[in-house]
């Protein structure tokens, strides 16, 4: 047996943004790092498996196969041809393709791995995820629960050439994040409300947009495109004056947007577009009304709701950015400029923080009717979790502000500070197994069901517990405190008048047949600490008439009520809708 | 064009639905028993003619009989056509052959001395002069469409890309036939894909597959080969001045809207009115890129390259592991397909014109396959809509032969003429001519005619349909109006 411990990682060249953003000329490049593993042909690893086949030509590529370890080095087939910047080598090759979609797709389910402290499924019953990097001639790409699969297109450039979807590092990480959403959270698919449906959407951009901005050769070609920082004595500088939010806001935000340029927004679904009116949009004076962008017509569009919170995200991620280079000017100054590399450092590394908190809060979000306020104070709750004292940099405060100014606040059932208030319900745990809690969804449900008056449950209502996981993190004594949350939903499928029966009644939508079937969401994520002790129970009760009219209304409103869509996949669907700006029409037809 | 008739008003329209399978064919004819002269007796409209599938039993020749039947029924003379957009089901009867004795060359016999079609159909809409450096759906042109302080977008550019999407629309279709034929390929290690959505896919990639060019050609040429002939590309509020030849009818286009019209009731849902514009021409764009994606299917398929050509490839065998996988996306390729076609066929639908006839104290609606986003203009804009002349319709020709999302509900609501009791007074009749089971599935509520829309006509008016001639062996549905003197 080897005395040398295995590598635990490997590095692989990847595309940093897309083949479009380029350094003189050449594509930009970078090495990320992912997993280690010996890899099957494909490559095929142990979450992972690429299958290069393209319908639309009915072509199945031979797979990429990798060295073994040799030497306690792994090889990366592409670092040599990515050196040489032999850009034609690393396009035409459809190998490389493969191992850009593998690195990007591990990357960022390490991402969530590293951010949640443990393993992150699929949402679908399977270890492994298809990705076909080719899969077909057309301006699209998506995720497929059903077919356990990411797909990706291509299709020919306004210019000519072959444009690869799968050759776009944010395209990669927002698909994936559907895939690993679809984990997180199986029931945020449901119809629900129109800031459901777009977080989705929302959320994937968020995770895509701070993977970019995480990395540091990006960031630096966003300040720098043309290299025209001074230098002093060999040093790259650069002027604090172009470090202001507004100025940061044009140069990285805008500038990236510009770049993703228009050939690929039917596929990004307007990212770009969202990333520019994440600059664009007016944010709220204090005596506005907070709900002037949610009663907008073209935000009540799922596909475009989601830009709501990428507009609060991303200026959080200036404005944090900004307080960071605060404390840069209390270092090292030449000539009253910073070091450039520096500043792209505290750049990314904010992109890396808000990316873990981001990640992290879908823990403490409800697992049905997601509305942006619960996710703010997820975002809250999470990080005061992790980390108590947030005065370094203030990254809550900064959230609560930033999303304040697009109109989101944390729901009146939170505590002062944003978070979730902390369960003071009557419980009783002497019927259920302490052990057999940190794992076990029968047991969890075993404790519900016999605390369901304390837990304001439907008695009624099929109750299922979606899933019970470890929630790992440091104590502030440096201990590692092992806490557990459990998901479970509440579900109740009633004709429409029997919805008179609530108390007060939930007015059936105009139009409704009576005898019409509608199905009521509730459910709740209970996050147990170190003791098995309820902390926070985030729920929504199904029995919330303030929430369950409004949501009908809107249900009834944009025909989902109907099955026409059953053999449409939902994610291509909205991409569809995004890229096409394709408003609902669901009231008008017969 | 024909002197004027007698300054009499017509004293009833017959109203032809001919049996064209899933199609549109209309004749409606004015007849003036005042007039003196033989010739000014009737006036004659052709609103459509064209079919993408025939009952099994139906004659292999019903085209040219209905061909032959206008020719016989008009004594010789047409005086308008309406070719209320380019699907094949509503223009296939007009395409020529070089015997010329083709339906078309029929019906161009007839000498019509004004054909009406929609504004995308206009010739100079398709060649527009691009301000210098700025070629249609390049990103300049975009950034050109752009809002400027105090300016205004540049619609006609928009309107070009607008055709040109149409235009990429058709090869998308085309494309689509070709996939459509190597997924039902027999392979032994993959499976063909499932009858049902190919079928689909195969109709309607036909029927929006590029139009035959000699109807195209026929239609845009066949007024000027006489004198007085006149092409008309008409949009909602087009002023059309058809009196001398129709007497005592007025015609009013309620659609399909201009960009800008389209605009107006878009823009309500947006605040950024600039972002509107761009949003709008990404739109446009992605069918450009759809259709550029097509050319490659059809360039490989025909075995012009390929995507990686010196890559290695499996040929005729797949490793076990992968062939689950591969099912799987060959299935989802399609379903891909299907929803992409049929929001392309909806595009293409909303090209309708909508006319409004008004003779003799009537009303009569004749929409093409006008859905939703067309009818939003007349019915939404700001205003003045047109809800006020559309409540006393008296014949509505059903939209896109009874489909569930061609006759709004905002519209039904409207006709006050309709009515549950079958000898009610003036009571609404409806038209529809179409054949169940060639586009859309009852699993999915997407089957044309819809169940609940039918239910709907036949409870609360007079309810024609041409399956009526089907199942007689007639050639036409036959409806008369009388006009009270």
């Amino acid at each position: 047996m080897s005395s040398t411990p295995r590598p635990r990682t490997r590095r692989l060249t990847v595309i940093a943004q897309d083949p479009g953003v380029r350094i003189d000329g050449k594509i930009l490049t970078t090495e990320v790092d992912v997993p280690a593993e010996e890899f099957a042909p494909g490559p095929r690893g142990y979450r992972v498996r690429v299958i290069d086949y393209d319908t639309s030509t009915g072509t199945l590529y031979m797979p990429l196969q990798y060295e073994p370890l040799r030497d306690g080095r792994y090889i990366d087939p592409f670092k040599e041809a990515a050196a040489r910047a032999a850009d034609g080598e690393l396009l035409d090759d459809p190998q490389f393709h493969q191992q850009m979609v593998y690195a990007v797709v591990m990357r960022t389910l390490a991402r969530f791995e590293f951010a949640l402290g443990r393993r992150v499924s699929w949402g679908f019953s399977g270890h492994q995820l298809n990705v076909a990097p080719h899969a077909f001639a057309d301006a699209n790409a998506f995720y497929s629960e059903q077919d356990q699969a990411l797909v990706f297109g291509y299709f020919r450039g306004a210019d000519g050439r072959l444009v690869f979807s799968c050759l776009s590092h944010d395209v990669v990480a927002h698909e994936t994040t559907h895939a690993l959403l679809d984990g997180l959270r199986e029931r945020y698919t449901d119809p629900s409300s129109p800031e459901q449906a777009g977080f989705h959407e929302g959320f994937a951009d968020v995770v895509a947009l701070l993977s970019v901005f995480s990395l540091k050769d990006v960031v630096k070609l966003l300040l720098d495109p043309h290299h025209l920082k001074g230098r002093e004595g060999g040093e790259d500088l650069i002027d604090p004056d172009e470090l202001t939010p507004d100025k940061l806001r044009d140069s990285v935000l805008l500038g990236l947007a510009e770049q993703m340029g228009q050939e690929m927004a039917g596929i990004r679904g307007d990212r770009a577009g969202a990333l520019r009116r994440s600059v664009k949009l007016t944010p709220l004076k204090p005596t506005d009304d907070p709900r002037t962008y949610s009663k907008m017509p073209e935000f009540m569009e799922p596909h475009r709701r989601g830009e709501i919170l990428v507009a609060a995200m991303l200026n959080a991620f200036i404005e944090v950015w900004v307080k960071r280079i605060e404390r840069l000017k209390r270092g090292r100054v030449v000539k009253g400029m910073l070091d450039l590399q520096s500043v792209v450092e505290e750049g990314s590394d904010a992109a890396e923080q808000l990316l873990t908190m981001a990640i992290r809060a879908l823990d403490y979000a409800p697992p049905t009717d997601l509305q942006f306020c619960d996710y703010l104070s997820a975002l809250i709750t999470a990080d005061k979790e992790l980390v108590p004292d947030d005065t370094k940099y203030g990254y809550r405060a900064i959230l609560l502000e930033s999303f304040a100014r697009y109109g989101l606040r944390p729901p009146v059932s939170a505590s002062s500070d944003g978070s979730w208030r902390l369960f003071d319900g009557e419980v009783a745990y002497d019927r259920s197994h302490f052990e057999s809690m940190l794992r076990d969804p029968d047991e969890v449900f075993r404790f519900i069901w016999e605390n369901r008056e304390g837990l304001d449950l439907d008695e009624s209502a099929y109750t299922r517990v979606i899933s019970v996981r470890p929630c790992r993190r440091m104590g502030p004594d440096g201990f590692t405190l092992r806490e557990t949350v459990a998901e479970y939903i509440q579900m109740i499928t009633l004709r429409a008048e029997e919805l008179q029966q609530f108390d007060p009644p939930i007015n059936i939508p105009d139009g409704m047949p009576n005898d019409q079937e509608v199905t009521l969401y509730g459910g709740g994520a209970l996050i147990f600490d170190e003791y098995g002790r309820i902390k926070y129970h985030v729920n929504n009760r199904i029995r919330n008439v303030p929430r369950q009219g409004p949501r009908l209304e809107y249900l009834w409103q944009f025909g989902y009520f109907d099955d026409k869509a059953e053999t449409e996949n939902v994610f291509a669907r909205m991409h569809l809708q995004r890229a096409l700006n394709l408003p609902s029409t669901s009231a008008e037809e017969f | 064009m024909s002197p004027a008739a007698t300054t009499n008003k017509p004293s009833k329209l017959r109203i032809r639905s001919y049996q064209v399978g899933f199609g549109d064919c209309f004749l409606l004819t004015f007849y003036y028993p005042k007039a003196k002269k033989p010739a000014d007796k009737e006036r004659h409209i052709l609103i459509d003619f064209g079919s993408t599938g025939m009952p099994e039993d139906a004659p292999p020749d019903q085209m040219m009989r209905v061909a032959r039947d206008i020719e016989s029924e008009c004594g010789g003379k047409l005086h308008v056509i309406v070719a209320t957009h380019r699907h094949k089901d509503h223009i296939s009867g007009f395409s020529t052959n070089k015997d010329g004795d083709g339906t078309g060359d029929v019906i161009a016999g007839l000498a019509p001395d004004v054909i009406i079609q929609p504004w995308t159909e206009e010739p100079e809409a398709l060649d527009p002069k691009p301000a210098k450096g700025k070629a249609a759906g390049s990103k300049k042109a975009l950034k050109a469409l752009a809002v400027d302080a105090g300016g205004t977008p540049d619609a006609r550019a928009l309107s070009a890309l607008h055709v040109a999407s149409l235009a990429s629309m058709h090869k998308i279709s085309d494309a689509m036939l070709t996939e459509v034929r190597h997924l039902t390929d027999e392979n032994r290690f993959t499976q063909r894909l499932g009858p049902a959505v190919a079928g689909q896919i195969a109709f309607l990639a036909n029927d929006n597959g590029l139009p035959n060019r000699s109807a195209v050609e026929n239609l845009a040429t066949m007024a000027k080969k006489h004198k007085g002939g006149q092409n008309h590309y008409v949009h909602h509020g087009y002023p059309l001045k058809l009196s001398k030849l129709l007497p005592g009818v007025k015609v009013n286009v309620l659609g399909p809207p201009t960009l800008e019209q389209h605009a107006e009731i878009r823009k309500q849902r947006s605040a950024d009115k600039n972002e509107f514009w761009m949003l709008q021409a990404a739109s446009r764009q992605f069918w450009g890129l759809q259709a550029a994606a097509g050319e490659l299917v059809t360039e490989f398929s025909s075995g012009k390259g390929g995507l990686f050509p010196g890559a290695k490839i499996y040929k005729k065998f797949f490793p076990s592991h992968d062939r689950w996988f591969i099912r799987q996306l060959r299935a989802m390729r399609g379903s891909q397909m299907l929803s992409l076609v049929r929001i392309l066929d909806e595009a293409m639908n909303n090209t309708s014109v909508i006319l409004l006839f008004e003779v003799g104290g009537k009303k009569l609606l004749f929409s093409g396959d006008a859905q939703i986003e067309n009818w939003e203009y007349a019915l939404k804009r700001a205003g003045k809509n047109d809800l006020e002349l559309l409540k006393g319709v008296d014949v509505y020709k059903v939209g896109h032969h009874g489909s569930r999302n061609a006759t709004p509900k905002t519209l039904w609501e409207s006709f006050d003429r309709r009515s549950d009791s079958p000898g009610a007074a003036d009571r609404l009749k409806t038209i529809v001519s179409t054949m169940p089971g060639k586009h859309g599935t009852k699993k999915n509520h997407s089957e044309v005619p819809r169940e609940t829309l039918v239910d709907a006509l036949k409870s609360q008016s007079e309810y024609h349909t041409t399956e009526t001639a089907a199942e007689r062996g007639e050639l036409y549905e036959d409806l008369t109006i009388t006009f009270p003197k």
